[in-house]
């Protein structure tokens, strides 16, 4: 006869759920208004997710404040586990998805933003990546990925373009592939170990000197892919320019960013032990797809025609980039990856705002794709502000000083040669110089060539709104005075980094 | 202010540039010129201002920037880069004042004032990154310039003008991280301050392999043979303005900081280094000479004659005493005014007649005889007569490298004949014999607005050919500060021997001399395992 079970509540810790509560919360508040009065505005969505992210914002203050006190927190039945890392990288999901749903403000209507179902969806995801940060617990990662890739793919599918279907079906069968992959993965270390949970696995393992070191191979190799999917490491990449240029450019801005935090803190807690556990193997594998994901993608958008789809290659390979943290795993390294992701997501949104603003809600005779490099060609003479803008965001990807990015990547590289890795250290400047390329290219498209077509400018700035224009102000903003935040940045991540034991 | 005069001199082009947008078309040209003016006259103030017997940094300023990794963002001033900042002021002023009919006039002006903060930032710089960010900064105005008002490969030729500066400085980058995270190993705590790193002393193969990362940097900028075919093109299809001040002020942040980075941080690196590189620095010199006497264009002559120069500059630097070097600093602001005046002068012509072939002209000294004056008198510094600023420059360099080797020197000495022969014959073509085209008889000589550049980079280069001293007395101070610094660091005995030691030569001996080799001494005392 079971023994009833006595839990007390103060053991469970149940505040350690009130960051991921609030916006599930939100997102049921959603549909409920919808089930009272449907048909409203999009603004009154937008301003309530808006209110919900601010206050979960809040409560995540509230819980790095308690981390500075009394160091890595668990609860409910030690499943969560918000430390450092799980705190900083909710910082990043929540403060991309403030700057992110004001852009559904647009001066075009766009279908899918006047349904409450998208909000809600939105909602659900981000309470699914905050899941997928906060524990070290295999089965409550899967949970959290699932929730926020199956929201995910609506919110693309919503786009309601030919090209959004394929986007989202593409998506939806990657993602489900890597799904796979990782319950195998999880599978095969729960067989050899009876945890899920990451530092129980390590404990075990290294207990028992990596006996089975091959079937570790194994379900390393199935973990890595599935995370690989998720982070679009080289060669799981293939989806990502197909689904970026299918769902909105605000969208893909977003994904470029938010999924991808949440994916490298899962990697980071789980290569964390592998690396350092000396098996050879492991490096050499992660080692290569770093290497691979910097150097091919930087190849690939090269020769793209489509501002979109560069943007996209060009995010797989600062991917890669980060990644190489992983790979190196010092503190120093750990704090880069989030320096450079904090950084990057205001460069990065902001430059996938330039195109949502110059989106056109069907596309010209003349025009192949929505963002074409000739649509942008002799910006500067009919609008100069957002040329100059445009061409700031770019410079800053390519690492150009003082601009927000260059910050991240001399300190990751500065990573790379105290960790030791000197070749790597200059294979990612080298990746820099080749990435210079395709951001010169469409600076010089913007700046250097002669309109194509004789328009009057408005084309650049035809959906922009006040909300757009505040939200693209900001990133201008943050990454040109990145330089006056970045040591109280740096000191805050690595603080939060280093006491997370990390 | 004058504390912070540094500073000024680095952001008041900035913020002028940023006010700049907001001044109508009509009136852009008088603020520029107004702008550039303010800022020449704050750096003849900073000249007077300057204790040229002092040899260490002056008007530091130190502010912390990211003091968790040991940035800091440091400015100063010395005899080496004093000149050059001045003559960056200088020539952005009479650029300027003398811009002819662009189309876009006002983005071009703006563009100019933020190109003058990053010149000036980077000979003020005091600390790696700092330095690192006005040099990859200087790119994207010139990108700009090349890009938006060059000829017909005007895209290819800024963009490889870009990129190939841009792959080197980044590798530049990598060994400045390491320096910084050697000096992190060695004191505890992180620092990218140059001064800081001048105390460093590193074991010979770690100099070695950071020189390299420094030397791609340098090099592709400065540009060394085979890193210059960016230049030709970047040159060719620059406007005026743009080889003007890229000849004059762009290229002398490579070599500068080869004085600044490379000489004091690995003099063992430097002392081995000394012959393949001069090897170097002699195909450059005598190669890129008979480049140019192959050339058709005048403006493509010019180009590879300033990269003939650039090379016995490099000759002087890897001389490595303080005759060498101080040679070398001098050459470099005589090249700057040579052969910025003879881009200049190309300008003139290339203005009135929309050609730069050489065959397309003939007899213009009659026809524009104060143009033919100038040009000659330009000629024969660039050739460096003496009387001229580019003899004093060249003899001192030449001087120097003849203490280390006496055939490389004279095969430099060689070149400077071929030097003779391109730019006498380019002369002849051009300006002697009868005037064969019909488009040349009526063209009007220089008019008042070029003069405003001509005349006083003339008056400058004869004027520096006969007293030198002024120069000469500042950067000699402060080269023997770095000389003497180079000597206690350096650990084999070879380079001891190749860098001269000071303290032995009373008579040449300065006394802030001596106080930075006992600094020096002291410091070395905290050296790196």
């Amino acid at each position: 006869m079971l023994s009833p079970v006595n839990v007390s509540i103060e053991s469970l810790n149940l505040m350690t759920l009130v960051p991921m509560l609030i916006p599930i919360v939100g997102a049921l508040l959603i549909i409920v208004i919808d089930l009272f009065k449907s048909g409203q505005d999009k603004s009154l969505y937008v301003m309530l997710s808006l209110l919900v992210l601010g206050v979960d914002f809040v409560a995540l203050m509230e819980s790095a404040g308690i981390f500075k006190q009394n160091g890595t927190v668990m609860g409910v039945f030690d499943v969560m586990l918000i430390d450092g890392l799980a705190i900083l990288s909710q910082f990043i999901i929540v403060g991309a998805s403030l700057l992110f749903i004001p852009l559904a403000l647009t001066h075009k209507r766009f279908h899918e933003f006047s349904y409450p179902e998208f909000f809600a969806l939105f909602l659900f995801m981000i309470a699914g990546f905050q899941f997928m940060v906060a524990t070290d617990n295999l089965i409550l990662i899967f949970v959290g990925l699932e929730t926020a890739s199956l929201a995910l793919y609506t919110l693309i599918a919503m786009h309601n373009r030919d090209k959004s279907f394929e986007a989202a079906v593409k998506y939806f069968t990657m993602g489900a592939l890597a799904a796979g992959f990782y319950s195998f993965g999880s599978m095969v270390f729960y067989a050899l170990t009876g945890s899920v949970e990451i530092n129980q696995i390590a404990t075990i393992l290294s207990a028992n000197n990596y006996a089975d070191i091959g079937f570790v191979l194994v379900g390393v190799v199935f973990l890595l892919a599935s995370l690989g999917f998720k982070l679009s490491m080289v060669p799981f990449h293939t989806w990502t320019p197909d689904v970026y240029e299918g769902s909105s450019a605000a969208l893909a801005g977003y994904m470029s960013i938010v999924p991808k935090i949440a994916g490298f803190v899962v990697a980071m807690r789980l290569f964390e032990f592998l690396i350092h556990s000396g098996v050879v193997w492991l490096e050499v594998i992660l080692y290569m797809g770093v290497v691979m994901t910097m150097t091919m993608a930087n190849i690939w958008a090269l020769v793209q025609t489509d501002v979109k789809r560069m943007l996209a290659y060009s995010s797989i390979s600062h991917a890669g980039f980060v990644m190489a943290a992983i790979l190196i795993g010092t503190t120093q390294s750990n704090s880069a990856l989030f320096l450079y992701w904090i950084l990057f997501s205001f460069t990065n949104l902001g430059s996938f705002s330039m195109l949502w603003i110059s989106r056109q809600k069907n596309l010209p005779a003349h025009q192949q794709s929505d963002h074409s490099y000739d649509k942008f060609a002799g910006m500067v003479k009919t609008s100069p502000m957002a040329a100059s803008i445009m061409g700031l965001f770019m410079l800053s990807l390519a690492g150009i000083p003082p601009f927000a990015l260059f910050w991240g990547k001399i300190y990751m590289i500065s990573s790379a040669v105290t960790g030791g890795y000197t070749v790597l250290a200059l294979i990612m400047a080298l990746n820099s110089a080749i990435a210079g390329y395709y951001y010169l290219k469409l600076i010089v498209y913007m700046f250097m060539k002669d309109p194509v077509v004789q328009n009057n400018g408005h084309v650049y700035v035809a959906n922009a709104t006040l909300p757009l224009k505040t939200i693209i102000g900001v990133a201008a903003m943050g990454t040109i005075f990145a330089f006056l935040a970045v040591n109280q940045l740096l000191e805050l991540v690595t603080v939060f980094v280093y006491n997370s034991g990390y | 202010m004058l504390d912070h005069i540094l500073s000024i001199l680095i952001f008041f082009p900035a913020l002028a540039a940023v006010l700049g947008f907001a001044v109508n078309k009509n009136s852009i040209r008088s603020y520029g010129v107004a702008v550039a003016t303010i800022e020449f006259v704050l750096a003849l103030w900073l000249w007077f201002a300057f204790d040229s017997s002092v040899s260490g940094m002056q008007f530091m300023e130190h502010i912390p920037l990211v003091k968790a990794f040991g940035i800091n963002y440091i400015v100063g001033v010395d005899g080496i880069s004093l000149f050059i900042i001045i003559l960056a002021a200088f020539f952005t002023m009479i650029g300027i004042a003398s811009l002819g009919e662009t189309k876009d006039i006002k983005n071009m002006i703006v563009t100019l004032l933020f190109l003058q903060m990053t010149m000036v930032g980077v000979f003020a710089a005091l600390d790696a990154i700092v330095f690192y960010l006005f040099w990859e900064l200087s790119l994207v105005p010139m990108l700009y310039i090349i890009g938006a008002w060059g000829g017909p490969l005007r895209i290819y030729a800024s963009v490889k003008f870009f990129l190939y500066t841009f792959t080197g400085s980044l590798v530049m980058l990598v060994g400045m991280l390491f320096m910084a995270y050697f000096y992190y190993q060695a004191t505890g705590e992180w620092s990218f301050a140059i001064l800081d790193w001048y105390r460093l002393i590193l074991p010979e193969t770690f100099q070695k392999w950071l020189f390299v990362a420094f030397f791609f940097g340098f090099a592709i900028k400065v540009p060394m043979f085979p890193f210059h075919t960016w230049l030709p093109y970047a040159h060719g299809q620059a406007p005026t303005i743009g080889s003007v001040i890229l000849a004059a002020i762009l290229l002398k942040m490579g070599t500068y900081a080869f004085i600044r980075f490379s000489l004091p941080l690995f003099p063992d690196a430097s002392v081995y280094f000394m012959y393949p590189i001069a090897v170097l620095a002699i195909i450059m010199i005598i190669y890129t000479a008979m480049v140019a006497y192959a050339q058709k264009d005048i403006k493509q002559v010019v180009a590879y004659s300033s990269v003939s120069h650039m090379g016995v500059i490099i000759l002087g630097i890897f001389a490595l005493n303080v005759e060498g070097i101080t040679g070398s600093i001098f050459l470099m602001i005589a090249h700057g005014v040579v052969s910025g005046a003879l881009f200049f002068l190309v300008g003139v012509i290339y203005d009135r007649r929309h050609t730069k072939y050489m065959s397309e002209f003939g007899g213009l000294a009659s026809v524009m005889p104060r143009y033919a004056t100038i040009f000659g008198i330009m000629l024969m510094a660039s050739v460096g007569l003496p009387l001229t600023i580019n003899f004093v420059g060249e003899f001192l360099s030449l001087l120097g490298f003849y203490k280390q080797s006496h055939t490389l020197t004279l095969l430099a000495g060689m070149a400077i004949i071929v030097g003779a022969i391109y730019m006498l014959s380019a002369y002849k073509k051009m300006f002697f014999g009868v005037v064969t085209k019909d488009e040349n008889r009526n063209l009007p000589d220089v008019n008042k607005r070029e003069l405003v550049a001509l005349i006083p980079l003339t008056i400058i280069t004869i004027w520096l050919g006969i007293y030198p001293k002024v120069l000469l007395e500042p950067i000699n101070t402060s080269v023997e500060a770095v000389v003497g610094l180079m000597h206690e660091k350096s650990l084999t005995q070879e380079a001891k021997s190749r860098i001269p030691n000071l303290t032995k030569d009373a008579e040449v001996i300065t006394n802030s001399a001596e106080n930075t080799v006992e600094n020096s001494t002291e410091n070395s005392a905290e050296e790196a395992h």
